[in-house]
């Protein structure tokens, strides 16, 4: 039976590592992030090379200001929140079995949940060594990962859950501790290492110091019966701990998907190139993610806070889920072309809607059919062009109505060689030959309003604002009515959509134009309001 | 020899290192043809509307283009392929199309409205976009450009542009480049391009230009109109200079079809 192994990921300055991840230009430059009311912002995060010009945990705004080249970035809880989840994502490629080493529960009071400053999770990763090789090997592979994914993390390995938390959490780069050996690597570590109790348990720690015990290793070294004798019980777990021997319940979570990604601007963003550099970052990575996963993005939405407070909303779903950045992108740039905010943009949400990429076989004898993503962004292009419902397939109502029909967007995949229908061979089936053909209307949108000359009941002749035409010959009426039974039209209720009550005398004419061309039309004559319209021509 | 002919010749010449006949169309030694539904028109195209060239559907009102070009998206979207109409006038008739067998689910409309709706546009005074709303010149440029995108996106089979409602000094002012781009999208995507329009706007672009017109109105007792005569008349066709025969054979440059309401084709069958 193989022992346990595990693998402590620590993230520490969270806050920073979350605003800066989507703004890679930004890591080269020292920053701090400060959290706080107005007036008394302190630094809660700060990068390496921050902290290199002097700048704490813990500083004050205006001191913070007053370091050369220092820049300063508002503390934004979801980005954390995301990248949390990012992380955890990330974490989940190597086990499935994930605990979280700093839960809520475990700071409790001391710290608040949006206080914390570092992210830390611990993967059981025994058994994995045919995968993903030695313990350093998955240590590597494991910040590769992190790294790609724009976070800077410590890890450590360990056979005991505590030694790789710890050393994870004060150790830097990755560590990884032989069996025997854990005692030896926290020997070094203060006292409030231990965490929660160490640090809230003010007495014992002055108690020890007292004693000139002040890290780890001293406290190791110091008889276990002895130290219960005088401290208590709490003191057998220090020491367990401190000897790299607690014991731990793993408890592992089951990380959800959640394809995230948020970015709050420093200043608001008015330009739209501005917001899709940050946006083709944010795609990048949302794609990265679904890809790990061998999924694809089926919906991408962007939830965009404005200056004025309120939000703007556009979402995308192409036709079939899709990998390509470009493309999404494309699709982002269009949607948010075509619907602009009125107003800068402060944050910027995009959530992704997984689905799974389609496989399809095509056929020899298939007939060509538009590839769906260019189809989509061709859609997308004609919408710009004519309007957002004026692009898609017609789809009948069922009435008798005239010219009643909704639009329906032109699926690929719906129109797809999957929907095709074909015989044995693959091949499409030949067009039926058609005996009859029906006589085809160009209608006219709206309907032409004219004066109608009538003799013996039927029409004669009729004009409309521009030219006068003279009927030869008028079949009809065609009288039909529909909708008189809905609520509305006997006032007991109120008119849904497209439920007006209607009738109409449709009167097919054979007419002459003042220059003596033939037509034939089709004439409407509305008996309620005694209108007559030219509703068509045949053709 | 002409001018013009000269010209190209030198043209041709001079960029012959870079473009190889730079000005001269590919030759195409097999013609390959699309049913359009209507088989005394098939007989007289000999085979059907070219695949991968421009065909122009032109003639007056109520002289049976609409019908015509249905008839071919009919039969186009019966084999399983897309098709789409570009409707300048926005005076198309789903019902009248699904009637005809076409099959809407694999049609993809697009409705000119001639009011810009780009972002940019967005900018222009309130009383501009009034004054450009609905004209005719505005709706024509979004046929122009929407058929563009379509001919550039690829996998349609047919598409047809509706310049029907078009006047005829409006559609003379297209230039012959945008037909010529036209021309060559639809042979690198094999796609059958079909004007409708008063009267050809594109010449030399075309394939096959075909006439349209009313012959006759039939009625049913006198007091129902039961059919509609229709006939075609091949004014133009370029795959007579790249026939491989050797003379022209002679053949019918005319025919006649014809359609009927609806109801009519319900009764026969009832």
């Amino acid at each position: 039976m193989s022992r346990e192994l595990y693998a402590c990921v620590h993230a520490a300055e969270l806050p920073a590592q979350a605003l800066l991840r989507l703004r890679p230009e930004l890591r080269a430059q020292p920053v701090v992030v400060l959290e706080g009311p107005a007036a008394q912002q302190t630094v809660c995060a700060l990068n390496q090379r921050a902290r290199r010009r002097g700048a704490a945990p813990g500083m004050a705004r205006l001191d913070a200001e007053s370091l050369p080249e220092m820049k300063l970035l508002r503390r934004s809880p979801q980005a954390e929140t995301v990248a949390r989840s990012i992380l955890l994502e990330c974490v989940s490629q190597f086990s499935p079995r994930i605990e979280d080493a700093l839960p809520d529960a475990l700071w409790g009071e001391a710290r608040e949940a949006d206080q914390a400053t570092a992210c830390a999770f611990v993967l059981d990763i025994q058994g994995t060594e045919r995968l993903f090789g030695a313990p350093e090997q998955l240590a590597q592979r494991l910040r590769s990962c992190l790294s790609a994914a724009g976070f800077h993390v410590s890890i450590a390995v360990s056979a005991n859950f505590h030694t790789a938390r710890l050393a994870a959490a004060h150790r830097g780069g990755i560590r990884v501790i032989a069996a025997g050996q854990e005692a030896a690597m926290l020997a070094g570590l203060p006292l409030t290492a231990l965490g929660r109790d160490a640090a809230s348990d003010a007495d014992l720690t002055e108690i020890l110091a007292h004693w000139g015990i002040r890290n780890l290793g001293e406290l190791a070294a110091l008889p276990e019966a002895e130290l219960v004798t005088r401290l208590g019980a709490k003191a057998r777990a220090w020491s367990a701990l401190a000897q790299g021997r607690a014991t731990h319940l793993f408890r592992p979570i089951q990380p959800a998907l959640r394809l995230e990604e948020f970015c709050a601007f420093e200043t608001p963003v008015a330009q739209m190139d501005s917001l899709l550099f940050t946006a083709a970052r944010m795609i990048d990575c949302l794609v990265q993610r679904a890809e790990s996963r061998a999924l694809a993005l089926a919906a991408v939405t962007a939830l965009m806070q404005l200056e004025d407070g309120s939000s703007h909303q556009r979402a995308i779903r192409p036709a079939l889920p899709s990998l390509d950045r470009r493309f999404l992108l494309k699709l982002v740039q269009m949607e948010i072309g075509a619907h602009p905010p009125q107003a800068a943009v402060t944050s910027l949400l995009l959530q992704a809607e997984p689905g799974r990429s389609r496989q399809m076989q095509l056929g020899l004898f298939a007939p060509r059919m538009p590839e769906p993503s260019r189809l989509d962004v061709t859609l997308a292009r004609l919408k710009l062009i004519v309007g957002e419902d004026r692009v898609g397939s017609p789809v009948l109502e069922d009435t008798h109505r005239a010219d009643s029909f909704h639009m329906l967007s032109l699926m690929a995949e719906r129109a797809g060689a999957g929907q095709r229908p074909q015989n044995i061979s693959g091949q499409a089936p030949e067009a039926p030959e058609r005996q009859f053909h029906r006589l085809c209307l160009r209608r006219m949108r709206p309907p032409r309003p004219v004066n109608v000359l009538l003799r013996a009941g039927r029409p004669a002749a009729f004009h409309d604002r521009k030219q006068s035409f003279k009927i030869t010959a008028a079949y009809g009426p065609w009288n039909s009515s529909g909708c008189w039974w809905s609520a509305a039209a006997w006032q007991i209720g109120p008119e849904p959509h497209g439920s007006a009550a209607w009738s109409s005398a449709e009167w097919d004419v054979l007419a002459t134009s003042p220059d003596g061309s033939p037509c034939v039309c089709l004439l409407n004559h509305d008996p309620q309001r005694n209108t007559w319209h030219l509703e068509a021509f045949y053709d | 020899m002409p001018s013009a002919a000269v010209l190209q010749m030198e043209i041709e010449r001079s960029l012959a290192a870079r473009f190889p006949a730079a000005l001269s169309p590919a030759p195409q030694a097999l013609r390959e043809t699309a049913s359009t539904g209507v088989a005394a028109v098939d007989t007289l195209l000999h085979g059907g509307l070219p695949a991968g060239a421009v065909s122009e559907l032109i003639g007056a009102e109520s002289s049976g283009r609409t019908s015509l070009a249905l008839a071919f998206v009919a039969s186009r979207t019966a084999e399983g392929r897309v098709c789409a109409w570009v409707d300048a006038g926005d005076a198309f008739d789903p019902e009248s199309a699904a009637g005809n067998g076409v099959n809407l689910s694999q049609l993809l409309w697009v409705r000119c409205q001639g009011t810009p709706s780009s972002p940019s546009s967005r900018d222009v005074p309130q009383a501009e976009r009034r004054r450009v709303q609905g004209l005719p010149l505005a709706r024509l440029d979004q046929a122009l450009r929407a058929t563009d995108l379509l001919l550039h996106a690829g996998g349609f089979a047919a598409i047809v542009l509706d310049l029907a409602n078009t006047a005829q000094e409006h559609g003379n002012r297209i230039p012959a480049a945008t037909w010529w781009r036209f021309r060559q999208a639809a042979g690198s995507t094999h796609c059958s391009l079909v004007v409708l329009g008063r009267a050809a706007y594109a010449p030399s672009s075309a394939a096959i230009v075909l006439e349209c017109a009313a012959r006759q109105a039939r009625t049913s007792g006198g007091t129902i109109l039961s059919s509609l005569e229709y006939s075609v008349t091949l004014k133009r066709d370029r795959s007579d200079c790249i026939s491989p025969r050797p003379f022209p054979a002679r053949r019918p440059t005319a025919s006649t079809w014809t359609a009927q309401p609806g109801w009519t084709q319900q009764t026969r069958r009832a």
